[in-house]
């Protein structure tokens, strides 16, 4: 179980990026955070494991508080925490195989990760992983020849490499068609359910959201407005969540 | 006030504007030239005359293959020294790109302090270091290696941590997300994105190196370029001619060399 309490953080003093944020994901359940752009949900996501520092709050996962570790304990909590991005984030020149491998980096010592010492069970995994995204046929294939759908599933099993309890997507499928969209909400709605993994991912498309999540954090302004089932979503709540600033639209435009 | 600039205006002004700069750079042209008082037409009546004279007496003849052998071992030496040096200071740059360049820097102070070595040790151009090291080291092989040592560095350094800086820092959040170590992330992320950039820079170096080396082993008395110096104080413009040719074979080899690595390892 993960649970955000009172998070708050500024990237500068003119402006607070997130407001007391607080919300609970759970196990075996796909929890979308939505809102306008520059709400605060990419800051939400790379808050949780920690590649940006907050300023105050509490990130408990199992009731640990992921803000309170030191290096080696951090290190070691976001072995655990897996992560997909939008543009994929592998490393291109190297194979996928070797890209899914790098999820065991957390697990080893830096000589025997740098000098890519992985031990055969570690190999088969990785392949085995692969093969369940539906990539077996391109282990070898240098990830920057892979189109975007595979690139993400490479991203996927990298995560799954790591033998998460939960997984971070920051806007997964926003440059994926749709069949490689579809392709990649089913793999991670899988997940969630025979893994009982978390899945915490940041969705601008609303229609999939409603298609796909269990539970929806919607966010505006960096404040919580809205937190619940997805049933139980109304029209009024979507209303708040994707509402405007006027001032700002005006004179942004100005 | 910019939608008021109708097409045609914009082109009249951007006219304008160019034969102005035109304008202003012909007469800094004759300005400086009028200074240095050097007259264009004569000067260019002088080039065929020039031309010819430097065609009579630096072809090579059949007299100047005897000195073949001792052309080409200078030339072997000259291009080892160009290699080794550009290698070491490919290393040594490599090192203080990773600790200079932003995505990678240990702590930010460490961008400007590297950065600004850089741009100190480039702006002793390779000349300056010939002479300067000269005085410690005297005349020998090792002084030229210096010399382009510390220049290659310089520029190593700056290509080397711009090509880290292109780098979409996200890739490497994605490898700290997965709970890897500092070292990790340059090991497995940075290098392997950065590899055939890294190693396109330190061919053209060695060719550029190549090029330098004759330069400096003038200056320091060694290599190719001593040899050269030799002949040509002693007259023996043909030898000194073949030296010139066969560089130029060398420098048009390596560069096509490096051209077919580049292409196969893209
Ligand atoms: N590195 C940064 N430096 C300064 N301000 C930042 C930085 N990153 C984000 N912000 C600001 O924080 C706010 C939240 O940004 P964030 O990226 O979390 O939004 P988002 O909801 O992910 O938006 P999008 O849907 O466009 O990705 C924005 O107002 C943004 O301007
Ligand atoms: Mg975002």
């Amino acid at each position: 179980m993960l649970k955000v309490i009172g998070l708050d953080k500024s990237y500068n003093r003119q402006k607070q990026s997130l407001k007391s944020v607080s919300f609970t994901a759970k196990p075996g359940e796909v929890t979308a955070i939505i809102g306008p752009s520059g709400a605060g949900k990419t800051t939400i996501l790379r808050s949780v494991n920690q590649l940006i520092r907050d300023d105050a709050g509490q990130i408990l996962l199992d009731d640990t508080d992921i803000r309170q570790a030191k290096p080696a304990e951090l290190r070691q909590i976001r072995h655990h925490i897996g992560m997909i991005f939008q543009n994929y984030n592998l490393i291109g020149p190297l194979t996928a195989l070797e890209n899914v491998l790098h999820g065991r980096l957390g697990a080893k010592s830096t000589l025997a990760g740098i000098l890519g010492l992985y031990s055969t069970a570690e190999k088969n995994e990785a392949l085995e992983l692969l093969k369940a995204v539906g990539l077996g046929d391109f282990a070898l294939q240098r990830c920057d020849q892979l189109s975007g759908g595979q690139q993400q599933r490479v991203g996927i099993a990298r995560a799954l490499m790591q033998h998460p309890k939960m997984i971070l997507c920051d806007e997964p499928i926003a440059s994926l068609d749709p069949k490689s969209t579809k392709l990649v909400m089913d793999i991670l709605r899988e997940l969630a359910q025979s893994k009982q993994l978390i899945i915490l991912i940041n969705l601008h498309q609303l229609e999939i959201a409603q298609t796909y999540a269990d539970h929806i954090v919607g966010i505006n302004q960096g404040t919580i407005v809205y937190e619940g089932p997805q049933r139980a979503l109304t029209p009024e709540k979507l209303q708040a969540i994707y509402r405007q600033a006027p001032t700002k639209e005006v004179s942004a435009h100005a | 006030m910019p939608n008021q600039l109708t097409p045609q205006h914009f082109f009249r002004r951007r006219r304008i504007q160019l034969t102005v700069i035109l304008l202003i750079l012909i007469g800094i042209y004759w300005l400086s030239m009028a200074l240095v008082n050097f007259q264009t037409m004569t000067a260019l009546t002088q080039v065929p005359a020039g031309l010819i004279w430097l065609f009579k007496n630096f072809i090579p003849t059949e007299r100047s293959l005897s000195y073949l052998s001792a052309i080409s071992f200078q030339l072997w030496r000259t291009l080892l020294i160009a290699i080794a040096s550009t290698i070491c200071a490919g290393l040594f740059s490599l090192f203080f790109a990773i600790l200079g360049a932003k995505p990678t820097a240990p702590a930010p102070y460490w961008h400007l302090v590297i950065r600004l070595g850089a741009s100190l040790v480039r702006i002793i151009p390779v000349v300056a270091w010939s002479m300067i090291l000269l005085f410690s080291f005297k005349q020998s092989d090792f002084t030229g290696f210096l010399a382009l040592f510390f220049m290659t560095l310089g520029y190593l350094t700056r290509a080397f941590t711009e090509t880290i800086e292109d780098l979409d820092p996200d890739k490497l959040s994605a490898l700290r997300a997965v709970g890897a170590t500092y070292t990790q992330c340059v090991f497995c992320g940075v290098l392997p994105e950065v590899a055939t950039t890294l190693t396109s820079w330190l061919l053209y170096m060695i060719e550029n190196n190549l090029r330098d080396a004759t330069l400096v082993g003038i200056l320091t008395g060694t290599g190719i370029g001593f040899l050269f110096n030799y002949y040509f104080k002693s007259f023996r413009y043909d030898a000194a001619g073949l030296i010139v040719l066969l560089i130029a074979i060398l420098v048009i080899t390596l560069e096509l060399t490096s051209t077919k690595i580049r292409k196969a390892i893209a």
